[in-house]
């Protein structure tokens, strides 16, 4: 069974630039949120001249 | 002081220009992962989106996160961190913290406001983001579309209200609540 990781709250937004910095790192590190989930299209559409 | 691209819009008069959103803020997201520098490889810079659109390759559609990661890589060396179901605060986090990010965004929210540089488009787009404002929480948004083709047209960068690009975010269709989906550039302020 994968081990689901609990994704820790972020900072508050007055927190310090290194403790945003620690929780982006940690974040970016998860495998969980590489994947495009199935019912995500995901595509842009054409926007108007 | 945070690095700031150049604006590079999408209605350049290139091949699927309005289907370029995700092409030409992969563009702007390239140049501030680079900090503006030239690779100096033989794929020619600065980057365009008409470079990204022809890697991809294929027709007109609309291009997806990775598909523009891919490209990035292939003509920058530019490795984008994409990323789904990202937590309105853990983003938030990242931009604070140093990084932009390409975020994918519901065009009908953003049409009945100011900022709206595209009348008559409500559908799925891509902007640049490139930074958080700590005095109102605002960010320094770069819409592709935002090129003043007509005065009515925004110009350029703009601060969107967080509520604003939180709420535009949050309508992509398919994405959980409270979450985004976006591709962040590496950390130019570490």
């Amino acid at each position: 069974m994968p081990v689901k990781h609990q994704q820790r709250p972020a900072p508050k937004a007055s927190a310090s630039v290194e403790e945003h910095r620690k929780h982006a790192e940690e974040f970016l590190a998860k495998e969980e949120y590489k994947q495009k989930p199935e019912k995500y299209n995901g595509r842009s559409d054409e926007a108007k001249p | 002081m945070i690095y700031r691209p150049p604006f590079i819009k999408q209605g350049d008069g290139s091949r699927c220009a309005w289907q370029n959103c995700g092409c030409a803020a992969h563009a702007m997201a390239a140049m501030r992962s680079r900090l503006g520098r030239d690779p100096g490889n033989e794929h020619g810079w600065p980057p365009t989106p008409s470079a990204i659109r022809n890697q991809i390759g294929g027709g007109c559609d609309g291009t997806d996160l990775n598909e523009n990661d891919k490209a990035v890589i292939h003509l920058y060396g530019v490795d984008m961190w994409v990323r789904y179901n990202v937590p309105w605060t853990t983003f938030r986090s990242l931009i604070i913290s140093g990084r932009g990010a390409v975020l994918q965004i519901d065009y009908g929210i953003i049409a009945p406001t100011k900022y709206d540089a595209s009348p008559g488009f409500y559908g799925n787009h891509a902007i640049y983001v490139n930074e958080r404002r700590s005095s109102d929480g605002a960010y320094l948004v770069y819409d592709p579309l935002a090129d003043h083709r007509r005065s009515s047209i925004p110009q350029g960068p703009q601060w969107w209200p967080a509520t604003l690009l939180q709420k535009a975010s949050y309508a992509m269709i398919g994405t959980p609540a409270g979450t985004v989906n976006a591709s962040f550039t590496r950390d130019t302020e570490a």
